[in-house]
């Protein structure tokens, strides 16, 4: 084998961590707030282009998303992926975790052959961790999640994934899908090479559209039927505001340390609780 | 391989224009009629963990509310008396699946039993509940694509309740669903919660953050069924190996089992902020050392340490958090601990609206401070255990 073929699945998320497109009530005006790559999909973009590094081949990145979602592969692409795939259709809108998965999925089965995918293990957004392995159960694939650290040995992928109070170490021949955690490795810092090969591309449009290609549902032959709104089983019914908590906090503000951990160890409550 | 198939009709009439007088409410309640709920049990090495119990707890008001039966489906190897266990948590019926392959969790076994059992049924469950655990999260959203039907994931409260679909984007949905799952969840980044409902289908399924629900009494006189069932793997779910399973108590990385939880967030400055923070951990009875999202991500300490939205959910008897601004996404993991101290430079953070005690001030001077004085209460605390003998003991407890 001349290298193993990669995919990693990449999205654009808002930025949480900006005021930006903040709502009054607290929710995200999607077109206002500024965007960023899945801070968990950096863990897998580290993975692929380990993979890549270490034992050959190609990374190709997948995302879903409106058009603006070029910014993160393009990012990907100055990190060292090789090519990109947009899937873009305003039929996508409102689709919940399994109409994302099926058309996921149908640019998959488009973009062709693949030995190992790599996801995220969830997106800071919608938070489910559900992707990932409906992926797996649409293409019939063995999946690894929460995959802390990987090899890959006489063909076989062999990882070590964190369960309740311990880990595992499993191990599968591909083809698999590997959901990453974040205590994973940090994604190493753009190459030179990328960096470069992005601003080239950014200047020729023409070459561009070969190297990172915007396809809609009809390009991957999905069922419109079985995405968006309509291919959902699940819907937002209703959205509430929690509510401010307590307000009932006893502040020791301005005082010495002294006097005001004196105050707080004498309330009690932590002497119940120390060790002998 | 593309086949480029030219849709000859891409805007496929989308028959909209149904009759508008057919306002009335239609009655669609055969979508998802009542039925039993269902609780895929956990175990790792043949211990139960404790968010079935937790899940058997909130199963049991909701088959209750429908007057349905709860039932519970366990997978592994010699379950010993786990199955009956589960009886005496609030199951009704307990189903076995006892094999040799899958005595360890692995995704493709355990999603081919759980499908074949649904199969078997000669009803769906109406609704069925996993933790949102690694194992959860990892078998949950493989049944739900596999049956295509509705997964909330991290929910922190269920409830039954009726639901009246109005939007027309499919018109053979609407109408009032008398029976739904409510599963409600933290919306991220959002000081919201969603009521996230899918009636359309049965079962209706949902994971459960651990901690969150409240298990019932363990009753010994609780009788039910407890049915073996076949088990029936193939070759092909059977391609990933489980080499070895490990498991990494003494770590004391015990988040959820913690009466004590000492965490560190980004206003400690450095990573070796956390020297301190184990230092303050180690003046108390069972406790454990936590973290807030951001400080993980900037790799000073591992993920399992993390609490919140994305890593854990706790609830131990006294949390105290240092250095951590009390965002939203940490809030909905600790906010039902039984003492919140908090201690932080600025006097308008998020975490003192929620604190019950909170000091003013910067954790390099206060932590040392209060170790210090927890340190002279031990001491002091070891001479009255002298003088008063085993009363003390009880009473520290």
């Amino acid at each position: 084998m001349s290298g193993y073929k990669i995919i990693v699945m990449i999205k654009q998320v808002p930025d949480q961590g900006s005021k930006a497109g903040l709502n009054p009530d607290g929710t995200i005006d999607r077109a206002r707030a500024k965007r960023m790559l899945n801070p968990f999909d950096r863990f897998a973009l580290q993975a692929a282009l380990h993979t890549k590094k270490t034992y050959g081949g190609t990374v190709t990145a997948i995302s879903m998303g409106p058009p603006p979602a070029v910014e993160i592969l393009l990012e990907a692409l100055a990190h060292g992926v090789d090519q990109a795939f947009l899937l873009s259709d305003r039929r996508l809108a409102a689709s919940d975790t399994l109409a994302t998965a099926y058309a996921l999925y149908k640019t998959i089965e488009y973009v062709g052959d693949f030995d190992i995918i790599y996801c995220g293990l969830q997106t800071t957004d919608g938070d489910t961790a559900q992707v990932g392995p409906q992926l797996a159960e649409r293409l019939g694939l063995p999946q690894i999640t929460y995959c802390e650290d990987f090899s890959v040995k006489n063909g076989k992928v062999r990882a070590r994934r964190i369960i309740e109070g311990g880990h595992q170490e499993v191990e599968v021949k591909p083809p698999v899908l590997v959901t990453i955690a974040n205590s994973y490795h940090p994604l190493e810092y753009k190459s030179f090479r990328g960096a470069w090969r992005v601003q080239r591309l950014q200047r020729d449009k023409e070459a561009l559209e070969k190297i990172v290609k915007t396809v809609n549902l009809d390009d991957v032959g999905a069922d419109p039927d079985r995405c968006g709104l309509k291919g959902s089983p699940t819907i937002v019914a209703k959205t509430e505001k929690v509510g401010e908590l307590g307000g009932s906090c006893t502040m020791h503000e301005g005082e010495s340390t002294e006097h005001m951990v004196r105050e707080v160890v004498a309330c009690g409550a932590l002497n119940e609780f120390l060790a002998h | 391989m593309t086949e480029d198939k030219k849709n000859e009709n891409p805007e496929q009439g989308n028959t909209e224009s149904q009759d508008a007088s057919e306002e009335e409410t239609r009655d669609v309640s055969m979508f998802c009629p009542k039925g039993d709920v269902l609780v895929i049990a956990e175990q790792i090495l043949g211990d139960l963990q404790p968010v079935t119990l937790e899940l058997l707890g909130a199963g049991r008001i909701l088959a209750d509310k429908m007057d349905q039966s709860l039932k519970c489906l366990i997978m592994g190897h010699e379950l010993g008396d786990l199955p009956q266990q589960l009886l005496e948590y609030g199951a009704d019926e307990v189903f076995v699946a006892d094999h040799e392959k899958l005595k360890n969790y692995r995704t493709l076994p355990y999603r081919r039993v759980v499908c074949d059992f649904l199969e078997s049924l000669p009803e769906p469950p109406h609704t069925c509940l996993l933790g949102s655990t690694t194992t959860g999260r990892d078998l949950a959203p493989r049944i739900a694509a596999h049956f295509e039907t509705g997964l909330t994931a991290d929910t922190t409260e269920l409830d039954i309740g009726p639901y009246d679909h109005k939007s027309k984007v499919d018109p053979s949905k609407v109408g009032l669903y008398p029976n739904c799952l409510y599963a409600i969840r933290p919306s991220f980044g959002e000081s919201l919660k969603a009521r996230i409902l899918g009636p359309w289908k049965n079962p209706q399924m949902a994971t459960t953050r651990p901690g969150v629900m409240t298990p019932l009494k363990r009753d010994k006189n609780r009788k039910g069924e407890i049915k073996k069932i076949p088990v029936n793997l193939q070759d092909n779910d059977l391609r990933l190996e489980v080499v070895e399973v490990v498991r990494e108590i003494a770590k004391g990385v015990k988040l959820t089992e913690a009466d004590v939880i000492v965490a560190g967030g980004y206003g400690l400055g450095t990573q070796e902020g956390f020297n301190l923070i184990k230092q303050l951990a180690d003046c108390f009875e069972n406790s454990a050392v936590g973290a807030s999202r951001k400080v993980v991500d900037l790799g000073w300490i591992p993920y399992q340490h993390q609490v919140g939205q994305t890593g854990k959910t706790v609830r131990p008897k006294l949390y105290i958090a240092c250095g951590i601004s009390g965002a939203i996404q940490h809030r909905v993991g600790m906010s039902k601990s039984g003492l919140i101290l908090a201690i932080n430079k600025d006097p308008d953070a998020p975490i003192f609206k929620f604190a019950h005690q909170g000091i003013v001030g910067d954790c390099y001077q206060v932590i040392p401070e209060l170790i210090e004085q927890l340190k002279k209460q031990m001491s002091k605390d070891k001479n009255k255990d002298k003088d008063q003998g085993v009363e003390a003991v009880v009473g520290t407890h």
